[in-house]
Order: structure tokens, then sequence, then C-alpha cells
């Protein structure tokens, strides 16, 4: 039995797998309040059952969702004396979105700090990064290639660019089944995908 | 006898350790950031978050280690909930709902200030409440009187930055620096702390509070004069920030009637000038003075497991919902102190 924890992003979502079968799932567009939200989500879906591993979204995302995520799952990891691993939030709304419908490409958008969007842009087959994750500003996005945009930033990326199909989207955690396996077990380490906005000052 | 894991992170130090309810520290780690922070001439919170969740979990495994204790003998698993840099404090209290919840043990969410309050009685078995606590670091500046666990009357808070501040602060004007306190004392040896006149900013006034922008602001005119060196000018500044603390602490005594002892704890009570003063200060009220050692001064985790177990052993533990807090008064009830730097 799986556990994933995904709260990099306005969502706040959980889920159990059983391989690629979906045994439980818990999944809330929050916005905030991961940090109060998240264990009580996990008890009630776990109900005292240990997991044989963890899978967290590293990100990119908000800065204190992804450490909310990683956080809780190294706690939780300890406890339960499981392995961690992790993935990244695009590759796991590309996979969830490729799941959905035909596309071969899709460019994912998720809202960054300062106005950017992290965008990453993947083929379905085989699933892979097509263009690496850039943090960017949304005209310096419309670049992105392909047709259909996800993400929470996808409507922002196609208004910037004026054309392609826009799907709004959030990272659920049930999705990480979809996940080639490569891509989900990544070390579980922070992808901020953008630097401290601090400057030294020597 | 209980035995509790606690976790610090609200500022610049990831901290775990293991302390019982009979005093003894099984473990102890403490992992700074200064290096990482050094660049930018003070904590980045960011930064500080980011080295937090890199850190902690090895911490606690080592500490676990050190110990050698599995998490199933532990009682009850404690943790900083604020307040603090709330980056940092999620990232200690969403590792100890993890490990709560993994290893089926209460959550105790710990006041940082409190575990300050009650560090001395970690070390010092014959300290007995209620005593007057001068909480002096590089984010507070209050004076307590500690009525027991839970109970606290805050009798004065700074108004502006918190002494340790001015210590950082002034300590980066002079060129010193990060962090400021400990390079500050060691050049103020140097120099002769009657030499610059500078202020001591509410000494004397019926207000009950501390200030030290002022003096901070004199530091820097001090040293554009260019009449002075720094040397001299650290010792005055040192000078100046422990007439404050004395004045503001000897008014306190007033209305901190039945006090057993005075006592110190936070960063800035590594300050042996400080501690001096405030030692000769009870010695002249006929009161015990009592300063935890230096290392539990500074931000640790064995304050906090301390002050989790005291909190366990009186049933107070919290629910895996509670929210971290920035902002987090250890006296709910206490008046409103003007100025806007009030962090508690």
């Amino acid at each position: 039995m799986l556990l994933v924890i995904d709260s990099a992003t306005e969502a706040c979502s959980v889920a159990l797998l059983d391989e690629d079968r979906i045994v439980a799932e818990r999944h809330e567009i929050v916005g905030r309040g991961h940090a109060e939200r998240l264990i009580p989500m996990i008890a009630e879906l776990t109900g005292g059952m240990k997991p044989d591993a963890i899978f967290v979204d590293c990100g990119p995302g908000s800065f204190t969702g992804i450490r909310v995520g990683l956080a809780a799952a190294q706690g939780l990891a300890i406890g339960w004396s499981v392995p961690v691993h992790g993935y990244s939030s695009l590759a796991l709304i590309a996979a969830g979105n490729f799941a959905q419908g035909e596309a071969d490409q899709l460019t994912v958008a998720l809202h960054g700090g300062h106005g950017q969007l992290f965008v990453e842009t993947y083929a379905r087959e085989p699933f892979r990064v097509l263009e690496p994750l850039q943090s960017l500003f949304p005209a310096e996005a419309a670049a992105a290639p392909a047709h259909l945009v996800a993400g929470s930033g996808a409507e922002t990326l196609v208004a910037a660019r004026g054309h392609g199909e826009a799907v709004t989207a959030y990272p659920r955690a049930a999705d990480a089944r979809l996940l080639p396996t490569a891509l989900r077990v990544l070390p579980p380490r922070p992808l901020y995908g953008r630097a401290p906005d601090a400057k030294p000052k020597m | 006898m209980s035995l509790i894991l606690g976790i610090e992170s609200s500022c610049d130090e990831t901290a775990a350790a293991l302390v019982t309810a009979d005093r003894r520290i099984l473990a102890h780690r403490v992992a700074g950031q200064e290096s990482a922070h050094r660049p930018f001439g003070g904590v980045v919170p960011e930064i500080a978050a980011r080295a937090h969740v890199e850190i902690l979990p090895s911490l606690i495994e080592e500490v676990l280690a050190e110990a050698n204790i599995p998490l199933g003998q532990v009682d009850a698993i404690a943790a900083t909930a604020g307040p603090g840099l709330i980056g940092g404090v999620m990232v200690g209290l969403m590792t100890a709902k993890g490990l709560s919840l993994s290893a089926n043990k209460p959550l105790v969410a710990v006041n940082h200030l409190e575990g300050h309050a009650l560090s001395p009685m970690l070390t010092d078995p014959d300290l007995a409440f209620p005593y007057l606590l001068l909480l002096v670091s590089g984010g507070h500046c209050q004076l307590l009187f500690v009525e027991g666990v839970g109970r606290y009357r805050r009798l004065a808070t700074t108004i502006d930055d918190a002494a340790g501040e001015a210590f950082d602060k002034s300590a980066k004007l002079l060129g010193l620096g990060f962090p400021g306190g400990p390079a500050v004392e060691k050049t103020a040896q140097e120099g002769d702390s009657r030499a610059v006149p500078l202020p001591r900013p509410l000494v004397g006034t019926a207000e009950p509070h501390f200030s030290f922008a002022g003096l901070k602001s004199a530091v820097l005119r001090a040293r554009e004069s260019g009449r002075y060196t720094v040397p001299d000018i650290a010792a005055s500044f040192q000078k100046a920030v422990v007439d404050c603390l004395i004045d503001r602490t000897k008014r306190a005594l007033m209305h901190a009637a039945g006090a057993t002892a005075l006592v110190v704890a936070g960063g800035v009570a590594a300050n042996q000038a400080v501690r001096g003063a405030l030692q000769q200060l009870a010695a002249s009220h006929d009161l015990p003075f009592v300063a935890p050692p230096l290392w539990l001064c500074t931000d640790n985790a064995a304050m906090i497991a301390w002050a989790g177990a005291l909190r366990f052993e009186a049933g107070l533990v919290d629910d895996l919902d509670v929210a971290a807090r920035a902002r987090w008064p250890l006296d709910p009830h206490a008046e409103k102190a003007r100025g806007a730097g009030v962090k508690a």
C-alpha cells in the first residue's frame, strides 16, 4: 500500500494506492491552511494502517506548501520506518491530463511567484520532458509549443499566447499511479524552481 | 517518567532533543545556519526554512540513535508551534505531526517563549514558581512573571527592537559581522564604555517597557562622526544596553512580589556583561540569580522537549490540526504595548 501526499499547490490532496488501484483519496482545493488540514486528512485515510512507502510532491509550487508536504512525509517515514520518494508537481499534472485525452504534447503551467509561471512541456509516448522547467513571465511563457496547456496557470498562459486550449488543473495525489516509476522515485528534496528573493549584501 | 522528543525550528537553528520529565537530557543536537545567512547580514526567512527541511529529519534520527531509544519508547512529540519565522516553524511542526501520527504518540505544540521561560528549571531543580524572568534574545525582550506551567504575566516588552536585534544591527553598522552579539562583546573588551555618550531609551520612565531603536541610531551617528573608535562605540553600546536592561528589570521587581528568584534566559543571556549586572541586581534584592548554561540560553530543542514534558504531565496535549503561529503572546491578557515592533 502506497501513501501519496500532495500539498505543493492550492490543492491539499492525499491518496492510498494499491499498485495502480486507488484504494481511497481526499482531494480538496484549500488555497491555504494545508498545515492544519494535511495530517488529519492522512489520519482519516490510513485509519491506523501503515503504508509500505510514501510518495510526496516536491514541487514546484508554493515554497511553503512544498515544505509542509515534505516535512509531514519525513516525519511519517521515521515513525513508520518506510521509505519516502518524491515526484514533480508538473509531471503529475501532465500524467493526469494525458490520461484524460488524446493530446501527444502538453505544456503544464503553474502559478509561481512574482507573476511568473512554472512551465514545462511533456510528450505522451514515451512519457518524457520535451522542454525543461522554467520560471517565466506569461509573455515569455507564450513560446510554449503544446496546443494543450494544463495547470493553475493554464488560462494565463493561453491568454498571453492568444491560442490553444487551457485546462485548469491542480496536482491530484491519486494520479501518482499514472507516473512512470522513474518519475516517482526522485530524492525527497524540494524542487523550488526559483531561488529565494534575498540577494547577498556583501 | 515521561520521555519527550523536542523539535525547534523557529529561527536559524535546527534542533532536536530527547529529555525526560525528571530533567535528564538524553541527547540534544543543534545545527546552526550562520554560514548560510552571513552573506545577507542577517537571517533570511526563506533560506532558513529551506535549511530546516533539509536538516531536520536526519537530526531527529541522530538524536534517537545517540540515545539508543526507539521512537516507540517516547511518550510525546513536542515542537515549537510559534512565535517565529513561520516557514521554519511549519517545517518543525509538520515533521512533529507526522511523527505523532505514525508513532501514535501525543503532540505537544510548544510556545517558543515558554521553552525559554521554563528552561532555567531544566538545569536548576531548586528553582520554584513564581520567578521573575528577563527573556532577552534576537527576537524578544520581555519581563515575565512566571507563575506556573502555562501561567505567565507579561510585565514589560520592547516597543521596537529586541535587545539581541540591537546587538546584531549595531554590529552590522560597526562592520563586525553576523551574528552580532558575540562580535560586539569581544570588541567591547578593548574599548572604554564611557567614551561615547549614548542614550538609554525609556530608562527612569513610568512605563515598564524597553526600547532599543534609538540606541541603534545613535550608534550609527557615533560611527559616522568619525570621532570614536569601533571598540569604544561597542563598549559604550553594550553598557547602554546593560543599563536599560537593569533599570527595567529593577522596576519590574517592584511588581513581582513573591518572586523566588531573578532568572535570565534567551540568547543575550550569553553576554557576560549582561549576566554580571543582573547577578548584582539580584544580590541587591536578596534574590537568587539563575541563568541556564550558555547552550541552553540560545535556541535549542532541549528547552522545547522540557516545556513539552511539563505540559504533557499536566495533560496539555494538542490536536493534529493545530496551527503554526508567527505571533503568539505568552500572556494573552497583557496590555498592548505602543510601537510596531512587538513580536509577542
